[in-house]
């Protein structure tokens, strides 16, 4: 008898156990829900939630507040599903699988070079009252497809207090000789200002490979050029990874005159961390890194607040633009609610986001619905370049997927002194080839 | 024994076709991407997984019910490994086939445009890159496999002799197998870029592509070593002691004894460690990844600059399909991967074998 009841419980445990797995997956909508006190109230106000994937763990508060605010001016539930760390691999590894589960978001973040993977796949929003005010929207085959919701530049970085102190003029840094006079006056007063090094440069592949292999070598392929009218460079390098050997040079050679400036410790071993360190702590005039680095900085114990600008990666004569646009877009998905959808973006483009987005978020601003400037150090230069229309494009991010790998072991091997400039020409025009081919 | 009763076998015919038909109802649904809803207290309800659990129960009752003597015993002991089975099924079997088949394609981890045979296997074979990472995987598994048994043996050597604070010294060596490859592999890094160029005033380990390869030999010696000596400390402490001393005093030296008796005796724990370090050697991964990320340049092999100088078999199928987007690539890169596994595993088992009959 006992045995009986024994096997009764044992079978019925392992039944129950079933049950409560099927049960469970039913239930994955729901349970992924963020417990943020924002969104738990809009899932109770409305069973039809739109939901934003975003890939910015920072600003995930930001968001649901914003969503808040959404759903009590128009009554539209929005739930923001916020994954994701310092690369977006996660939020796109999240979509393949929310993909195959039937469980796309309304709206999600991409990038420009993830587009192509969603081919006839997003909804097409041009004719949206908010691409009036932007000339940052991504449009492909498809149609409008990115909503832009921040801006990236980046061009040389640099302390404009140091520069001040050494009288250099950062409106002479548009071409190399005016570089080569600035470096070779910071250069003579190293000691005097404090400097370790002019150039705050790293190359080494396994830290700062994003750094080169995608920014750095955005410049040679769109720096001087203006948005949206030219991609000569760009053009030839997607036909089988050519690379013009006249361009490269000069910037190979301005490559070499920043080597000639920087620390070589860090230009060949350092990390992120150590190149900040270097720059906050005021040793360094001028720094390879853009826009996003202004967070870096502030929240580094090191700054003292000094002054910041962004000058133009002039690696020849007349480079007046910096590369700059929104890194990263929001899409809408075809399948998805899409009309809600539309709507809350045509809200998050309108003033009262955008002051969040500036404010609270400490983007800068794609569109022309709001003026104000966030209070980031190089917020202020990207925000000149923008409106004086000095914004380049920045055909990298659409460059062939992980080219960057390949090409930032390149420019570690020129800083480490294995190439020259002809050899760096050379290589780079070989691994891109090779690249493209394979 | 007594005949089933009419109620018996009707309510498990009954059960098995519900159960099969609900089970192949929920199934095709899912392929074809429909959903089932019913509307519960206003809201819609998407039941596709209900009705595929009450498959799968109604078909475990109807084949439990199932009128037969004969395989009665059977089908209870099939049901019992049931949930192991599915689960095996669906973490490794399934996946394994649709991997095979994911490499015939031209799939980007969002879906399949177009089958294209064998242009995966061929374009991966013309990669100057993957070859030099099939070299240096087998060549880290060559210096891996010796090294990681010479010390681990030596280490155990050491452990089983009378020296003083053996716990601790056998507590420290097995240590660093406790701690995880990516946590290990930045600790390594910060020790090989900052703590001993600042000491040794040397250029890092970690900027030329051969002293990285070393630098990540010594780490994963560093990590594995101390678990191979735990393996071989059991078997040298079950080599029986009467033999050992009936051969010292015979006049055996220490050295005979080791050579002669130990070694022998021994021989299927140094099967077992060398095939642990082959195998484990093989799937290198995060520490590869965590100290050098596979960048490191070579300036001509094959006619081409190589950038991916310390990339190893596992990372580089990681970073084809997450940073090259190439995801079926990857997935026929895997396959060989799995093959190379699958026939040292092979040889493994065969000799493992055979070792036993010779014993």
């Amino acid at each position: 008898m006992k045995k009986k009841i024994l096997s009764v419980l044992l079978a019925g445990a392992m039944v129950s156990s079933l049950v409560a797995c099927g049960v469970s997956t039913g239930d994955d909508a729901a349970s992924t829900t963020n417990t943020g006190d924002a969104t738990t109230t809009e899932t109770a106000a409305s069973g039809d939630a739109i939901v934003l994937l975003n890939g910015k763990p920072e600003i995930d508060e930001q968001l649901q507040a914003l969503a808040a605010a959404y759903t009590e001016e128009s009554g539209q539930a929005v739930e923001i599903q916020t994954v994701g760390g310092s690369n977006s691999a996660t939020a796109s590894d999240t979509l393949k699988k929310d993909y195959q589960a039937g469980t796309m978001p309304d709206i999600f973040v991409a990038e420009a070079n993830q587009f192509a993977n969603w081919e006839g796949m997003l909804a097409d929003m041009s004719g949206e009252a908010w691409t009036e005010n932007t000339e940052l929207e991504y449009v492909n085959g498809d149609g409008t497809v990115g909503f832009p919701y921040m801006v990236e530049a980046w061009g040389i970085g640099y302390n404009a207090d140091i520069l001040e102190a050494a009288g250099v003029d950062s409106s002479t840094l548009t071409s190399p000789e005016g570089y080569k006079a600035a470096f070779e006056t910071l250069e003579s007063k190293k000691d005097e200002l404090g400097l370790t090094a002019v150039v705050d440069y790293g190359a080494n592949a396994t830290e700062l490979g994003w750094s080169t292999g995608t920014h750095m070598f955005g410049q040679y392929l769109d720096a001087g050029l203006s948005a949206g009218s030219d991609s000569e460079w760009f053009d030839l390098l997607q036909d089988g990874g050519k690379i013009d050997a006249d361009r490269m040079t000069q910037f190979a050679e301005f490559i070499d005159l920043i080597q000639q400036h920087c620390d070589e410790t860090i230009a060949t071993t350092g990390n992120y961390d150590q190149e900040t360190a270097l720059f906050a702590q005021g040793k360094a005039a001028f720094i390879t890194q853009g826009s996003w680095f202004g967070a870096n900085l502030t929240g580094s114990d090191d700054y003292s607040g000094f002054k910041c600008g962004i000058a133009p990666f002039a690696f020849a004569d007349g480079i007046d633009t910096i590369c700059g646009g929104a890194t990263s877009y929001w899409t809408v998905y075809a399948d998805g609610n899409v009309d809600a959808a539309k709507a809350f973006l045509q809200w998050c483009s309108e003033e009262t986001a955008q002051k969040a987005f500036v404010n609270e978020c400490g983007f800068v601003s794609p569109f022309n619905t709001v003026s104000d400037i966030p209070s980031d150090p190089f917020a202020e230069a990207v925000n000149t370049y923008k409106t004086n229309g000095k914004l380049s494009p920045m055909h990298t991010f659409e460059k062939k997927d992980g080219l960057q790998n390949d090409t930032s072991v390149v420019f570690e091997d020129f800083a480490k002194g294995n190439l020259d400039v002809a050899g760096f020409v050379e290589t780079i025009s070989k691994v891109c080839e090779a690249y493209y081919a394979q | 024994m007594t005949a089933f009763t009419a109620r018996r076998k009707i309510s498990s015919f009954v059960m098995l076709g519900l159960g099969i038909a609900s089970l192949v109802f929920a199934l095709v649904l899912d392929c074809l991407g429909f959903k089932f809803f019913i509307t519960v207290s206003g809201r819609n309800v998407d039941i596709r997984g209900a009705i595929l659990v009450a498959g799968i129960l109604l078909t475990i009752a109807g084949i439990y019910l199932f009128p037969t003597l004969k395989y009665h015993r059977a089908i209870v002991y099939g049901l019992f490994l049931f949930p192991l089975l599915a689960t095996f099924l669906v973490t490794v079997i399934i996946p394994l086939f649709f991997g095979i088949g994911y490499s015939f394609t031209d799939w980007d981890g969002i879906r399949v445009r177009n089958v294209v045979g064998f242009s995966n296997y061929l374009r991966m074979f013309r990669q100057p890159g993957f070859l030099w990472s099939i070299l240096i995987t087998f060549l880290f598994v060559f210096f891996n496999v010796i090294l990681v048994n010479l010390i681990g043996f030596l280490l155990a050597l050491l452990c089983t002799t009378k020296i003083k604070a053996l716990g601790f010294f056998r507590a420290s060596y097995f240590l660093p197998n406790l701690i995880g490859g990516i946590v290990l592999g930045y600790i390594w890094k910060f020790i090989f870029s900052s703590v001993l160029t600042n000491l040794l005033a040397t250029k890092s380990m970690l900027s030329e592509t051969p002293t990285a390869l070393a630098a990540i030999v010594i780490v994963y010696i560093w990590q594995y070593g101390g678990y191979i000596m735990l393996i071989y400390i059991t078997g040298l402490t079950g080599v029986p002691a009467d033999t050992l001393e009936a051969a010292s005093i015979d006049g055996a030296s220490p050295w005979q004894l080791l050579t002669k008796i130990k070694i022998p005796m021994i021989a299927p724990t140094i099967t077992i460690c060398t095939f642990l370090t082959l195998t484990s050697a093989f799937k290198q991964f995060d520490v590869n990844l965590a100290m050098t990320n596979g960048a490191g340049s070579v300036s001509d092999f094959l006619g081409s600059y190589i950038t991916n100088g310390t990339e190893m078999l596992a990372l580089n199928i990681y970073s084809t399909a997450i940073s090259q987007n190439e995801y079926a690539l990857s997935q026929a890169k895997a396959v060989l991967f799995f093959i190379i596994l699958a026939v040292v595993s092979i040889v493994q088992v065969r000799t493992s074998n055979k070792k036993e009959v010779a014993l």
